[in-house]
């Protein structure tokens, strides 16, 4: 929670400023301003359609915006070529999607350990260290299951082990227990947020359910392409005084 | 009647709201239709005649029975890789369309009027195939052979109506899961494996193979030499049983290596293409049955023809009509080029299609940071490892078979140095094919896609 | 929430005396208001009254002298009853809530603005209670009853959203009438 006090002294560690997104004749984001600091847990609400997945995408150098700017540690994600926006999701980014993210021919620990193998892990280094991941998630066992073989829920621990394993600065999990129970959603939940904190790796938490919202330090909700209120947990309670 | 009219328009409907994927089945599917129309119509045109009969086409070469029975069998064979074509069309697009129809069955259509539609829609693209191939083919017929006999009418029109009836009982025996449990369909991302079509190409092979026989049997009793007869027949064979060996053996090589290479390789692209192969080894031997048999009918032909035309130029008996030997020895070579322009053809359709079905997947790779390359070549080498044992195989067997072929027609012994060309040729064209959906991945597998997911 | 059951449940793993009984109170229902001691001891005291338990002599080891207490037969019958028995299911259909948005209306305030202050401070209650369920080694009983909460909160908020879409229309029906 500390980092959230002094957020206003130190450089965030990404920032959005006036972002704008078309998809076609659809304005999916009408200049939306955004940061999120070092290990800060941020929730991004609203109804579908507000823009969030876009605005996901655009700061995690997934689309480039059309106009605005995307700063993630003093490089212009916006203006960074292809190839190193690829390793820096790479290396310094984890992605969590409500499914697709893991390979379905392979084992849950070749999974894990492909970001590892892709920046020249030896197998059997990778694969070890994948297999502490999992678990840690609490998916033991189940190694050598292919994605097909689990359920959701073991399915995105998997992926959350694998946004993790490379030891990112940003997660971004787009509406990651959205497949999910209740039940099972909490336990991926209650699994990401855990580790983020552990690990000072901060996220950026896409969902339209508040009770998901609720693991994270702040919230901000997204209306048409604009954002239309930013609440902390400090800002709640000065409200309520009023 | 009125219900094939209101199936005729509900199949008009759905098609009319389906997306382009669909429409590129429709056209490549009437596209295959109007190939195997135009070989089972010149294979039925010839089949219709009878011993000794003027032909006035290709230097006299259909004018006997024997020659012209080696014609009939290769325009047969030329359907294999039509058919490998075709298998390759129906699955683009088809997990839309099997969604389409089980929910049209779980709208309450009935299981018959679901394999009406389905057969309507496969069954209206190979007719508008073959009956643009019908015209084309009456065309040529009529200009360039004057009094055909009727019999060859009889089977013109039999090929016509043959091909769109088969493509859509096909297509009715393709979907009988979607049409017993419709709501797995729905909901599920559709058929893991097109086990169903590959027995269907496997059937369908078998058929052609008899039916090859029974044309070149029937249309050679009148020949005088039968040891003449029985030599095509026996090399026929033995092209079959290595092009199966060679089938076989790309798909054990696909389990073991994937296996092998799954459990150690540090190379994810190697790791990805591995693990697929393990997943489904049999999936690359179905894409490559057919350019396996035309390696070995290739490397075969080109030992053969090399044997042969030092026989037709070497001694001087024959040489009078030389230009016949050489006619029929470069039709065949045009039919077996034709052979694999088709075949590579649905190569390149087939790895288009894995992707597209993919895209998903592939575009949160992406987003992920896999970078485009190791995907690429991931795509390259599940067609690349399977492929090369299986080619080599079967263009040594095919040389093989044309050496003894050779040696027992009484020529010398040929070394057949540009039969065992044939395999690395095809190999390079093979992946060359494969490689014609690199700029598709790029396009497709986009993080847009994620969009949708 | 019925004190004298809860008592009575708690009295049917075995006698116990007042402040023993407030302490499993407070133990197994964390998130429970803590009862009072004087309430404990009332409570008792109406349940010997009504014959559902019965003094079970007193114990004074090191300390003061305290009343040991047992459930009957009774009490037992009027637990079993008790629990099988179904809560009425949203007893009240009146809230604070839509009370201030229509009071908001009426007086020409802001009923947009209340609505969104109201949202926010049922989403930092609903962090704090994520927050404490979360905590590693919290305990079962801590994280169902923020459970609990939390889903209640969470159908404050859904119809808090679904109002918010809909307020235009509420403030012609309200000004209207």
């Amino acid at each position: 929670m500390s980092d959230i006090s002094n957020k206003e002294t130190t450089v965030p560690l990404l920032a959005a400023r006036g972002l704008v997104k078309e998809h076609g004749r659809t304005r999916a984001l009408r200049g939306v301003s955004l940061e999120l600091g070092a290990g800060e847990i941020l929730a991004v609400t609203g109804a579908s359609g507000s823009g969030k997945s876009t605005l996901l995408h655009c700061l995690a150098g997934i689309v480039r915006p059309d106009e605005g700017s995307v700063a993630y540690a003093g490089k212009r994600l916006d203006q960074l070529p292809e190839k190193q926006l690829s390793e820096l999701r790479r290396t310094d980014f984890g992605v969590v999607f409500q499914f697709g993210q893991l390979i379905p021919e392979l084992t849950a620990v070749d999974n894990v350990a492909l970001p590892l193998l892709l920046a020249g892990t030896p197998r059997l280094q990778a694969r070890a260290r994948a297999g502490e991941w999992l678990e840690r998630f609490g998916v033991r066992g189940q190694e050598e299951q292919r994605p097909g073989e689990m359920s959701g829920g073991q399915a995105q621990r998997v992926s959350l082990a694998r946004a993790l394993v490379t030891g990112p600065k940003v997660v971004f999990a787009d509406e990651p227990t959205g497949a999910l129970d209740s039940l099972a959603s909490e336990q991926v939940m209650a699994a990401l947020v855990h580790t983020a904190r552990e690990s000072g790796t901060a996220v950026l938490l896409i969902t339209h359910d508040a009770q998901i919202a609720a693991y994270a330090d702040r919230e901000v909700t997204l209306k048409d392409g604009v954002v239309v209120s930013e609440a902390d947990a400090s800002a709640g309670s000065l409200e309520v005084s009023r | 009647m009125s219900a094939l009219t209101n199936d005729l328009r509900l199949a008009l409907l759905l098609t009319r709201g389906s997306d382009r994927r669909e429409w590129w089945r429709v056209t490549l599917t009437g596209l295959g239709a109007a190939l195997a129309t135009v070989f089972g119509m010149a294979a039925a045109a010839l089949a219709s005649l009878r011993g000794h009969y003027p032909v006035p086409m290709a230097n006299g070469l259909l004018d006997n029975a024997g020659e012209r029975s080696g014609v009939i069998l290769t325009l047969l064979l030329l359907l294999i890789p039509v058919l490998g074509f075709l298998g390759q069309c129906a699955r683009v697009g088809a997990v839309h369309r099997d969604r389409r129809l089980a929910g049209l069955r779980l709208a309450g259509a009935s299981a018959g009027q679901v394999r009406r539609i389905a057969a309507l829609e496969t069954g209206l693209a190979c007719l508008v195939g073959s009956v643009v191939a019908t015209a084309f083919f009456v065309l040529l017929m009529v200009r360039e052979w004057p009094n055909p006999p009727a019999l060859s009418w009889v089977g013109i029109a039999l090929v016509a109506l043959g091909v769109p009836v088969l493509g859509a009982v096909t297509s009715v025996l393709a979907l009988r899961r979607v049409v017993a449990s419709p709501l797995g369909w729905v909901r599920r991302e559709g058929p893991r494996s097109g086990r169903g079509s590959g027995i269907i190409f496997l059937g369908a092979v078998g058929l052609l193979v008899l039916v090859a026989l029974a044309a070149v049997a029937t249309t050679s009793t009148s020949m005088p030499g039968k040891a003449s007869g029985q030599a095509p027949l026996t090399v026929c064979g033995a092209l079959l049983a290595v092009g199966a060996g060679a089938v076989l053996l790309s798909g054990l090589v696909s389990k073991i290596t994937g296996r092998r290479l799954a459990a150690r390789t540090g190379n994810p692209a190697v790791l990805i293409a591995a693990e697929r192969l393990r997943d489904d080894p049999w999936a690359a031997a179905r894409t490559h049955a057919a350019v396996l048999m035309g390696t070995v009918v290739g490397a075969g032909f080109i030992g053969v023809r090399q044997a042969l035309l030092a026989e037709v130029y070497g001694t001087k008996y024959l040489a009078e009509d030389t230009s016949f030997y050489v006619t029929g020895v470069n039709l065949t070579a045009a039919a077996i080029l034709v052979g694999f322009a088709i075949t590579f053809f649905a190569l390149a359709v087939g790895t288009a299609e894995s992707l597209a079905t993919r895209r998903r997947g592939l575009a949160a790779q992406v987003a992920a940071g896999v970078p485009y390359k190791v995907l690429g070549r991931a795509l390259l080498l599940e067609t690349a490892l399977p492929l090369a044992p299986s080619l080599l195989l079967a263009g040594v067997g095919g040389a093989a078979i044309a050496v003894l072929y050779a040696s027992a027609m009484g020529g010398g012994l040929v070394l057949p140095i540009g039969a065992l060309l044939v395999p690395f040729a095809v190999y390079a064209c093979c992946l060359l094919a494969a490689a014609t959906s690199l700029p598709l991945l790029r396009r497709t597998v986009r993080p847009g896609e994620l969009r949708y997911a | 929430m019925s004190t004298r059951h809860i008592l009575l449940g708690l009295l049917a793993s075995g006698p116990s005396h007042g402040y023993d009984l407030k302490r499993r109170h407070d133990e197994r229902f964390p998130q429970a208001r803590p009862l009072a001691y004087g309430q404990v001891y009332t409570t008792l005291q109406r349940l010997v009254r009504d014959g559902l338990a019965e003094v079970d002599g007193t114990e004074a080891e090191s300390g003061p002298e305290r009343t040991m207490y047992r459930s009957t037969d009774e009490g037992a019958r009027e637990l079993a009853k008790w629990a099988g028995e179904i809560a009425p299911p949203a007893p009240f259909v009146t809230n604070e809530i839509f009370a201030k948005l229509v009071v908001s209306i009426l007086a020409d305030g802001d009923p947009a603005a209340y609505l969104r202050a109201q949202r926010a401070a049922h989403m930092a209650r609903m962090r704090e209670l994520t927050a404490l369920k979360t905590t590693p080694g919290s305990d079962l009983a801590t994280v169902l009853s923020a459970d609990y909460a939390l889903n209640h909160l969470d159908a404050d908020l859904r119809w808090m959203n679904t109002t918010a879409a809909r307020l235009n229309t509420l403030t012609a029906e309200v000004d209207a009438a």
